[in-house]
């Protein structure tokens, strides 16, 4: 087995909270005495993730997820448990660990406002203490992948959300990081720049082999990146296995879509077949159970003969499974 | 380190270049304090014939040029901003980075005094002139001065420190903040010159870091006290400085620890 790059052990972590009610006589007896709550927000989680792997850190807001992260990044002391980096303790925050990983939130800046990245990145070298050759490297590679010619000569605050958000990851990423923690990279973003950005965490991954672990709300940037998710709720781990195989663990069922050449035939019809979805010029989508799928199929393949012009056979899209998910408490499946 | 003190210089004097105007009127706003007190210590000195003990009214001049010229070199604002930052999350990416967030304050802290110390000392030449102030300083006095004053910064910046660590376990750092500057209102010696506090409040002064920070390198630039006087302050300011280090790494070690990440 190879050595894992982040390894964590039953870590938890709880807040304690101030909770009061609405109104002045509440507010009033908050002066005197205030009501705390624990708030488990990572509730003993474990997992392993190898070297070079893209995971997506999937769960609804609140779940934990970036409360993990900044365990991992070192941000947060531990209530709990155990969790090893690259063979370091994150919360010690040792210098040395630090020039290796990165944590990027989508939300969130590192750069100075009112100065052009590219001084930034200066000061960087410095921190990092890169050395000039491999710094020009790394800012050349950066550049070329994240189209940052035009963006990088321009104080921070002149940027656009989108801009602002490649300078911050070359910024985030110009020490060569082996591990990267991604939280909520593409919030915000339109559709292209998401692309662009999913597109370049793939290409980072690839040339460089760092191990990046992700949390995103946008279901296609996990699709595109990662072969593995780990999913999480209200601090507990439900699922951590393949991506493929999540549909079928967590969503026992799947959706036929039958497109039909003379409009769609009334849905008493096909309630013998499964559960209408939709439908709509001709198309129906029907929901079965994952068992009887294929039987089903081939019966609706017989039944409708010539009428058929279409017909396929799918998991249900990805967010739908994740709904599901955290809509029903599920007990913990592992992969 | 010294490259890295001279990226983050130059990053954080482009960033100040573009709040010019902002760095004067900060300069202007920091004159206006002791140039009240002067003019209300003349007042006063007037009325009773020109002097309060060893003080007239153009050493009260000496006095309140230097303070300013002190107060400026030795400012300190680290509690305001960095319960800011910790409120607000910026100060998480600096904790991931390999370089302790300290290193960049104290920059940003030698680039708002380098922006202000040339436009302040042309006010305070014209103030100095306004009043004929006179100073009694020897060049003993400029050669204590220079380390006194760097002992003086370093404690205030430090002591700025320790209580802006306190946003780490409460988020309301100004309340602390706002009473030690009450504090330090009075005992540093802006009120007046430590020297003309009554005996007990003096005493007080002596025993507490506030007027270290102002009075004592105010008055040793002024010559307002003799060489082996302004040796054994400096001891109280190395004192006061040794101090405030040791608490300040505690207290940082134990801050960071405690760091919820209020917003971060």
């Amino acid at each position: 087995m190879t050595e894992a790059v982040v390894d964590v052990r039953e870590l938890r972590k709880t807040f304690r909270v101030t909770e009061r009610e609405e109104g002045l006589a509440a507010t009033l007896r908050s002066f005197v005495k205030r009501r705390r709550k624990d708030v488990n927000a990572v509730a003993g989680i474990t997992f392993r993730i190898d070297p070079g792997e893209i995971v997506g850190f999937l769960g609804p807001n609140g779940a934990g997820k970036t409360t993990t992260l900044k365990m991992l990044s070192g941000l947060l002391y531990p209530s709990a448990g155990d969790a090893k980096v690259l063979g370091y303790v994150p919360w010690r925050r040792e210098n040395a660990y630090l020039g290796l990983m990165t944590l990027l939130m989508g939300n969130r800046t590192q750069l100075v406002w009112d100065i052009p990245a590219a001084d930034s990145f200066r000061v960087l070298q410095e921190i990092y203490r890169i050395p000039e050759d491999r710094f020009r490297a790394a800012v050349n590679e950066l550049t070329e992948l994240l189209e940052l010619q035009e963006l990088v000569h321009k104080p921070v605050r002149n940027l656009s959300l989108g801009e602002r958000m490649k300078v911050e990851f070359a910024a985030g990423l110009i020490h060569s990081p082996s591990v990267a923690f991604l939280d909520e990279p593409t919030i915000g973003l339109d559709i292209s720049m998401q692309v662009r950005i999913r597109r370049f965490v793939a290409e980072y991954n690839r040339r460089t082999g760092a191990t990046i672990l992700l949390t995103s709300h946008y279901m296609d940037d996990v699709v595109a990146l990662c072969k593995r998710v780990i999913v999480i709720h209200r601090g507990r781990l439900l699922y951590d296995g393949p991506l493929a195989d999540l549909a079928e663990r967590m969503a026992p069922y799947k959706i036929i879509t039958a497109t039909l050449h003379d409009g769609a035939a009334p849905s008493t019809d096909l309630d013998s077949y499964g559960t209408v979805v939709s439908r709509d010029e001709g198309r129906v989508m029907l929901r079965v159970d994952r068992q009887v799928a294929p039987e089903r199929t081939a019966r609706l393949v017989n039944d409708l003969g010539d009428r058929l012009a279409d017909i396929s056979v799918e998991d249900p899209p990805i967010e739908e499974i994740i709904d599901r998910v955290f809509t029903s408490e599920q007990a913990t499946v592992s992969a | 380190m010294i490259r890295t003190y001279r990226a983050l210089l130059v990053a954080q004097l482009q960033a100040a270049s573009q709040y010019r105007v902002q760095v004067l009127l900060w300069m202007l706003f920091s004159v206006i304090r002791p140039v009240i007190f002067l003019a209300a210590w003349v007042a006063v000195a007037n009325a009773q014939g020109g002097q309060i003990g060893t003080y007239d009214v153009r050493d009260f001049a000496a006095y309140y040029i230097c303070l300013s010229l002190v107060s400026c070199l030795t400012a300190s604002w680290n509690a305001y901003e960095f319960e800011y930052e910790v409120r607000f999350g910026r100060l998480s990416p600096k904790l991931l980075r390999p370089l302790h967030p300290i290193h960049y304050a104290v920059v940003e802290n030698l680039v708002a005094k380098l922006t202000q110390i040339v436009p302040l000392s042309i006010v305070l030449v014209f103030i100095s002139i306004t009043f004929d102030a006179r100073f009694r300083t020897t060049p003993a006095h400029v050669l204590l001065f220079v380390p006194s004053v760097m002992l003086a910064a370093a404690l205030s910046f430090l002591s700025g420190w320790v209580l802006a660590t306190t946003a780490f376990w409460t988020t309301r750092v100004h309340s602390v903040s706002t009473f030690w500057d009450r504090a330090a209102f009075i005992f540093a010696g802006q009120i007046a010159p430590l020297a003309l506090l009554p005996g007990p409040l003096q005493a007080i002064s002596l025993a507490l870091p506030f007027g270290y920070v102002l009075g004592v390198p105010a008055e040793i630039l002024r010559g307002g006290v003799s060489p082996s006087t302004a040796l054994l302050l400096m001891a109280g300011q190395a004192i006061w400085l040794a101090i405030f280090f040791v608490a300040f790494q505690r207290v940082w070690r134990a801050g960071v620890r405690q760091y919820s990440g209020v917003g971060a």
